[in-house]
């Protein structure tokens, strides 16, 4: 089964960032250990003293060049539709994509995202091409707008970005699933552990972005090989078709004939 | 006069005035032959433009590179 992403296939199900390494070289054999084919990156200004930048961007371009890969460039930092339309502009030139992880955000202490201006940004963007793959939160209706723009893939967040907190309302992820059958979901931000992940395949979604659980883990190689594992089991979970919780205990051994005992 | 690049305060003579020449001053060479995009007060101007992009007093020129991301 691949992920589709606005008609582009795709074998990995994991979409992941590239920030927040202990060094350039483990970004990359974390990212290639992930199997990952979609890599966030942004845009910001660059001190003329500061080479770093463009030796990221090299091994970058290695990496998605390596993964047959592709590249997502997001809007962090917006706050505004705006500013978000603009940044993503300009992410269109020098990527060459049409492709923008939007986020627009509305408050710096949780940072969650603003939903008025992020459907503003959306409509905007859409209408000049863009292919919109919205960060929002876990509300149904938010998505639903969004999906109603022209998104094909809608990608709530599961926790605060950078929190490692895991899926705080499945009850809300699990909605959105089961209202939008036919949009792309892939779960954002708050990813922790590789069960985390898991759990967001066994109900159904398409995919997982994530980020820091990978870059700050002890060793971020390994951590990427388990969480492309953990999408791999939640995925075929899904698919294979979970049981049903019962509420009362069902022997799994037949009792028929069974020995020594209810012999009085 | 007095413009903005990247939030520093530089000045350029009447000669300096479009977008092009302004970049061609404050971004060093290195800057200049990798991957960039511009943004002059907050409103995207595509490569094409730089050579006439006529700069006014005060505005404020974002220069920006590609750079990790979540």
């Amino acid at each position: 089964m691949s992920l589709n992403i606005y008609g582009q296939s795709l074998k990995s199900r994991l979409l992941i960032g590239t920030a927040l390494y202990p060094s350039p070289q483990i970004m990359k054999q974390a990212i290639l250990a992930s199997e990952s084919q979609v890599v966030t990156l942004s845009l910001k200004r660059q001190n003329p003293a500061d080479k770093s930048g463009a030796q990221i961007w090299q091994y970058i371009q290695e990496i998605v060049e390596q993964c047959q890969g592709y590249l997502l460039p997001n809007t962090a930092g917006c706050k505004t539709a705006k500013e978000a339309v603009t940044l993503a502009q300009m992410s269109r030139e020098i990527f060459n994509t049409d492709w923008i992880k939007l986020e627009v955000i509305g408050d710096d202490y949780n940072l969650q995202p603003d939903p008025i201006e992020l459907l503003n940004a959306t409509e905007q963007l859409i209408k000049a091409g863009f292919k919109v793959l919205p960060y929002c939160t876990d509300d149904l209706v938010l998505c639903q707008r969004l999906y109603d723009l022209g998104c094909q893939v809608i990608m709530p967040w599961a926790s605060p970005i950078g929190t490692g907190k895991g899926l705080m309302n499945p009850y809300n992820l699990e909605t959105i699933r089961l209202r939008l059958p036919d949009a792309t979901l892939i779960l954002d931000a708050g990813i922790g552990k590789p069960s985390d992940a898991c759990i967001a395949m066994e109900m159904g979604y398409d995919g997982v972005l994530l980020n820091s659980a990978v870059a700050l883990a002890d060793n971020p190689v390994i951590m990427a090989k388990a969480f492309a594992a953990a999408l791999t089991a939640g995925e075929q979970g899904y698919v294979a078709g979970i049981m049903q919780q019962r509420q009362t205990a069902h022997p799994s051994t037949p009792t028929l004939d069974t020995p020594f005992w209810h012999q009085s | 006069m007095n413009i903005y690049i990247n939030g520093q305060n530089q000045t350029i003579n009447a000669e300096q005035t479009t977008l092009a020449a302004a970049l061609s001053l404050f971004l060093n060479d290195r800057q200049i032959k990798s991957s960039f995009a511009v943004a002059v007060n907050g409103d995207f101007i595509g490569k094409d433009n730089y050579h006439n992009t006529a700069l006014q007093a005060n505005d404020s020129i974002d220069v920006l590179f590609p750079i990790v991301g979540g």
